[in-house]
């Protein structure tokens, strides 16, 4: 593999670099991660009003006071969904990239990246 | 103005030109650190300054007017805003600070290896910005015309407050570039929050219940000023008066789903919050910035529209008010936008109303900040050092970029004045995150789907790129100017499209990428550039050095 087509390095210390078939592959995954957390996320996010018409219920019941479900998911779930998805699909966008990414480094295996 | 007043403007204005000057004496006359703050923002510092940027007049004053206006409804402003940043995480953060750019067109068009994208890229950038600026300018001068009610040298108070906020950001802009920008957006941010927090407590020791207002406020029928008169909302999925906790006040199906794609779209587009990305140190410490930000800005949200809820039932109790006798009819305010300024009044008097409209004006001036530094960032950099005068080196792009500051602030401030509030007002309930929306309408139509197909999908062309761009914003304009001439039926139905088009025009602009892109016969992706945009090495080397440098500290 041509050093341009690698990552960038710097003159202090080893350098890091990936290569293009191990970053197609890293890619691969975090596509597939991403668009499964996107379907979650627009099935939660759209199901919301959809529910307001397809059951009665979810607008017309009475949870806390005058708080519908819908307007507890609306004016508080969904904040909380959000930061359950982005936590889990930034932890495991990590752990990808930690385990398919990097081993190419000039350090050799089991050095301290 | 009361001295309360004075002393909490002068407190903001003293506190944003001291960070600024600070920053401008730690900003060399180059591109990374004027517009990019050398690269070195830390997480959570640029997640308070993304929340800064993105928490606008329609995000403090616009939810807890919609919420105030349209109850249920008015929640999926809120909803929508912190959504948008959701695809951002999982599609955009990582990816767009690794290939190392500058800025949203720079980023496509090095993706690309295409003048064209650049070009159609900062056409719809300036677009998105100036219809950005024009409602933070709105919303500046309808919040001197509450708090101060005087003009300057013979001005109106709406003029005067907006000519006030243009300039004195301008001017922030100009001399702390980025880090500047970015320390005041992270401290305006932290005030908004604590404000929203404060009034929030307010509420609680005075023995405020949110689901029993929930209820409260949805046993009368919803009411709106109209002229001088009120008038019943009727719910647009049932027929029957709309009530506060109740879907379709303001929207039907049809309606909200438009709304929520529009602002979730929108989000990922916006030139002034996708350039603090390129601030980051890494892609990981862009993605981890985002994660911060969904929690700190869903905080806010989930209290404003308390706030909103609260203003509903507070206003109606205490109508008989001198001072709020001139706001409202019947216990209903004219101007829903005054919802959080008339709040701080009745919850902590005058010193109140005070705080309110400095978190306010902190709102307005920490988004103006930003949208006037992407200004900058998309005429100095991509215009002048990328196309016109590749010569001129860092100081002339700059430069340039300074002058774009100036140019920018005017224009939005003369469409600011030229836009009649009050009018509108009668036409849009909630004006502001009314007219937020169509910038999220231009941005999730014109450069999201070319940022999601350019980041993900290999095959995407120059071509295809610049296809999708100009069709995403030609229709998503050509919508918006037919919502704007056929009138607001909040129905469901094609005016519901008409005013957050993004529902339409993005499945549109990326069908035309995929089918320009398909044909096609232009050069694939660089693979270099797909490494280093997928690749994790340079953050590694990045955290590698921090090691090193943290290490010998110690």
């Amino acid at each position: 593999m041509a050093r341009s087509e690698m990552g960038p390095g710097t003159p202090r210390g080893p350098e890091e670099f990936d290569g293009p078939a191990e970053v197609a592959a890293a890619a691969r995954t975090q596509r597939r991660i991403a668009l499964g957390y996107g379907l979650l996320f627009s099935v939660a996010i759209l199901s919301v009003p959809l529910l307001s018409v397809a059951l009665p219920w979810w607008s017309g019941a009475r949870l806390v006071g005058g708080m519908s479900p819908s307007f507890v998911v609306a004016a508080g779930g969904l904040y909380v969904f959000f930061l359950v998805v982005a936590v889990a699909a930034a932890t495991l966008a990590r752990s990808v990239e930690d385990r398919m990414l990097g081993s190419s480094s000039d350090e050799g295996p089991g050095t301290e990246r | 103005m009361t001295g309360t007043d004075t002393v909490s403007l002068m407190v903001l204005a003293v506190v944003g030109t001291l960070v600024s000057v600070v920053a401008w004496r730690r900003t060399r006359a180059t591109t990374v650190d004027f517009y990019l703050a050398g690269r070195r923002t830390g997480m959570i510092t640029n997640a308070g300054a993304i929340c800064g940027d993105y928490l606008s007049a329609a995000s403090f004053l616009g939810v807890a007017a919609a919420v105030y206006a349209s109850g249920l409804d008015g929640v999926w402003y809120a909803t929508g805003f912190a959504a948008g940043f959701v695809p951002v995480l999982l599609f955009i953060a990582a990816p767009l600070r690794r290939l190392g750019t500058v800025s949203l067109p720079d980023f496509l068009a090095v993706r690309f290896g295409s003048a064209r994208v650049r070009i159609a890229a900062v056409v719809a950038v300036e677009l998105i910005i100036l219809s950005y600026l024009v409602p933070q300018a709105v919303g500046s001068g309808v919040t001197w015309e509450l708090l101060v009610g005087e003009g300057i040298a013979g001005l109106t108070p709406y003029t005067t407050g907006v000519v006030v906020s243009t300039v004195a950001v301008g001017g922030i802009v100009v001399i702390g570039g980025m880090r500047g920008t970015t320390w005041n957006q992270a401290l305006q941010f932290g005030f908004l929050l604590a404000v929203a927090v404060w009034l929030g407590a307010l509420l609680w020791a005075g023995g405020f219940s949110y689901p029993a207002a929930v209820e409260q406020a949805s046993t009368q029928p919803l009411q709106a000023v109209v002229g001088e008169r009120l008038v019943e909302v009727p719910n647009q999925l049932t027929g029957e008066p709309a009530r506060f906790g109740v879907p379709g006040a303001r929207y039907g199906t049809l309606g909200q789903l438009a709304l929520l794609v529009t602002l979730v779209l929108g989000t990922a587009g916006l030139p002034h919050v996708m350039n603090r990305y390129f601030t980051s140190a890494t892609g990981r410490a862009a993605r981890t910035s985002t994660v911060w930000v969904l929690g700190l800005a869903g905080a806010f949200y989930a209290v404003a529209v308390m706030l909103g809820t609260a203003t509903r039932i507070l206003v109606a109790e205490q109508a008989d008010e001198p001072w709020l006798a001139e706001l409202t009819v019947d216990g209903v305010l004219r101007v829903p936008e005054h919802a959080l300024l008339v709040l701080g009044r009745l919850l902590a008097g005058t010193p109140g109303l005070a705080v309110v409209s400095a978190a306010a004006f902190a709102a307005m001036v920490s988004t103006i900040g930003g949208l006037l530094l992407a200004a900058a960032a998309s005429f100095g950099h991509d215009v002048v050092a990328r196309i016109w005068r590749p010569s001129g080196g860092p100081r002339e792009a700059v430069l340039a970029g300074r002058a774009a500051v100036l140019v920018i602030s005017i224009l939005a401030a003369a469409a600011a004045i030229a836009v009649d509030p009050e009018r509108l007002l009668a036409t849009f309930p909630s004006l502001i995150a009314t007219m937020i929306t169509w910038a999220f309408a231009l941005a999730g139509s014109a450069l999201t789907p070319v940022l999601l197909l350019g980041i993900w999908w290999r095959e995407t062309t120059a071509r295809g790129a610049v296809a999708g761009i100009w069709t995403g914003a030609a229709v998503a304009v050509l919508a918006l100017v037919m919502g704007l001439i056929l009138g607001p039926d909040v129905g469901d139905g094609l005016s519901a499209v008409l005013f957050a088009p993004a529902l339409v025009a993005a499945p549109l602009s990326a069908a035309t990428i995929a089918v320009v892109s398909r044909v096609d016969t232009g050069p694939p992706v660089d693979p270099r550039l797909w490494t280093r945009m997928h690749g994790t090495a340079a953050d590694r080397q990045a955290e590698r050095l921090a090691r090193i440098t943290l290490r010998g500290r110690r």
